[in-house]
């Protein structure tokens, strides 16, 4: 990190924080500070619910996903489109129409109190855990790279995302989330630009894209089905549906963005923005990480990508023999790439192919044997080390900027609408009803406050999470399923009331736990299990009992 | 007690006239995607 990097790094935070802080002014009224009053345009929201997933985890987990699995990641956002169509239909007019401030709250107007406590406890609980990963990971990361105290950075986060958050509420949190996004947008140009230029004179852009599908990388969409398969073509579909489902549908996290929208319209417009945009936004994201990939067959990569592990690690009497296996396996590695790319014929470049599998198996068998000597996986650190070795001077300051601000950005809606719900849910609901706007405005900062404490203190504890992403939304699919059903019967099963629907969230959540804890179903199909549980026992227990007169 | 919320319009699409329309119109961009993908996969496949 150069003088240049450390102060565009500062400025950028710096803007970013002041920009949230001043389109945030004037949120004095709980219906300004939750909803913006109902003002805000279709980009803006689009781009903020973009920006909630497209997190830090996103840029250092997803390009790893990229180098390590290939792009097949990209089926589990398959199913985002399908269900941002159907919400469009069925809960952005129903939501707007019932003027609620959270989807919690339109549970009782629909079932009963006790359905809306549990679905809010089950949010509440989720969304909780979530906050703390998505603080934890970035921070973690950071204090590697940077050097810092891990401490120091969750202060750092937390401090800034509570000050912007508190202070200008979903109005500040939406607003900074634009400029936001279209610096990530315009950075991950800048790595695979980089990435590109970075590659031997004579291998071209098409010499790496064939080269990473030979090496299997450019793996976009498996057909083939199979439960234990977490990412193809039906997984994304299917379970990607439910998932997305119940994430854009009942998280408040993403349903107050929104319900800021000034129509029905401009919040559908949102979505489908998000519909069409995120599926080719995470494809280009999966694909720097190949071509990084690709990068690193010409150039030399660390044996292990975490530089404090690295640095423990060569200490070991064991090390030098696994080194010289790793440079000896790289060598044949980087010729079999060369071979892949000059091979005329099919049975050259099969044979190139063979002999690229073989090094490359005997390359990963000397860094398992490495990262085994330490504590820690290292694949969040590959796209990490790429920014901060190969991109220019500058450019690495904005990169981890971004990835800083991406991470504060996350964090920034999750306490702003954990903040919401516990005090339209909990605090409105059970503890002081009928009390003035103002005395509800203060108990939403104080709130806002809370969960950011919350976040920091529950990621200060939090340590060695392995791919981040694959944690944040197996942690999310535990409960998602559960939800998705419940709003699933609100939307559309008129005849289930309030202890069918009840009954049928308690039992569709063991469901999912018992499918998590006793099977070794993939996670994204936990979503539709869930799901199908909750409709199928609240429709059964509905049908089952004599109708009311 | 708080403030009422103020109801919002509906309003139409900026273009396809209907939403249905527009959301069929989103699927068939999601299968021409998936489409693509599936024969670039095949085209760059070991």
């Amino acid at each position: 990190m150069t003088a240049l990097d450390w102060t565009v790094l500062f400025a950028w935070i710096a803007l970013l924080v002041g920009y949230g802080l001043y389109r945030g002014r004037g949120s004095t009224t709980v219906n300004q500070f939750m909803l913006a009053g109902k003002t805000m345009p279709w980009y803006a929201m689009g781009l903020s619910i973009m920006a909630t997933q497209a997190t830090a985890i996103t840029f250092i987990s997803t390009t790893a996903q990229g180098y390590v699995d290939g792009m097949r990641f990209v089926q589990f956002y398959f199913g985002l489109p399908i269900a941002m169509v159907i919400l469009c239909a069925t809960a952005v007019p129903i939501f707007h129409r019932a003027k609620v401030y959270t989807a919690y709250e339109y549970l009782e107007k629909r079932f009963d109190p006790k359905t809306r406590g549990l679905v809010t406890a089950i949010f509440l609980i989720s969304r909780g855990l979530q906050s703390g990963v998505a603080l934890a990971a970035p921070a973690i990361c950071f204090s590697v790279i940077l050097g810092w105290p891990f401490h120091l950075i969750l202060a750092i986060m937390g401090g800034l995302v509570i000050l912007y958050t508190a202070t200008g509420g979903i109005k500040a949190v939406t607003w900074a989330d634009v400029p936001q996004m279209m610096v990530i947008l315009a950075a991950l140009i800048i790595a695979l630009i980089a990435a590109v230029r970075l590659l031997p004179a004579d291998v071209s852009f098409f010499d790496a894209v064939r080269i990473a599908g030979a090496a299997g990388k450019i793996n976009i969409v498996t057909t083939k089905f199979h439960w234990n398969d977490r990412y193809n073509l039906w997984s994304g579909l299917i379970g990607g549906t439910f998932l997305f489902l119940a994430y854009f549908g009942t998280d408040q996290s993403q349903v107050q963005r929104y319900l800021t929208g000034r129509s029905i319209g401009q919040s559908r417009l949102s979505l489908l923005f998000n519909a069409m945009a995120k599926v080719p936004m995470q494809a280009f994201i999966l694909f720097i990480g190949a071509i990084v990939f690709v990068f690193f067959l010409f150039e030399k990569p660390p044996l292990v990508f975490q530089p404090a592990e690295a640095k423990r690690i060569a200490q070991s009497d064991q090390y030098a023999p696994i080194a010289a296996r790793y440079d000896l396996a790289f060598d044949q590695r980087r010729d079999a790439a060369r071979q892949i790319k000059n091979a005329s014929g099919k049975e050259a470049r099969d044979a190139a192919i063979a002999k690229f599998r073989d090094a490359e198996d005997r390359l990963d068998a000397a860094r398992t044997a490495a990262t085994d000597l330490g504590k820690e996986r290292d694949t969040n650190y590959i796209f990490l080390t790429f920014v901060t070795h190969y991109l220019p001077r500058g450019i690495v300051g904005l990169a981890l900027g971004v990835i800083f601000t991406a991470a504060m950005s996350a964090i920034s809606g999750e306490v702003n609408s954990l903040a919401t719900v516990s005090v339209i849910d909990v605090y409105r609901r059970h503890f002081r009803a009928g009390a003035t706007d103002r005395h509800y405005l203060i108990a939403s900062r104080a709130a806002t406050v809370f969960w950011g404490v919350y976040a920091v203190g529950f990621a200060s504890f939090a340590t060695g999470f392995g791919a981040l992403i694959e944690t944040m939304n197996q942690v999310g699919s535990l409960f998602y399923g559960t939800l998705a059903g419940v709003f699933g019967l609100a939307f559309f099963a008129r005849r289930v009331g309030g202890a069918a629907a009840f009954t049928g969230v308690i039992v569709g959540q063991i469901t999912i736990f018992a499918v998590a804890a006793f099977t070794h179903i993939a996670y994204l199909w936990y979503n539709a299990i869930g799901c199908v549980a909750v409709l199928s026992v609240a429709l059964v227990i509905s049908y089952a009992r004599p109708r009311r007169s | 007690m708080m403030d009422e919320q103020k109801s919002v319009p509906d309003e139409p699409p900026p273009v396809l006239r209907t939403w249905p329309r527009v959301y069929i119109f989103v699927l068939i961009y999601l299968a021409c995607v998936i489409v693509a993908f599936y024969f670039l996969t095949r085209r760059l496949a070991p």
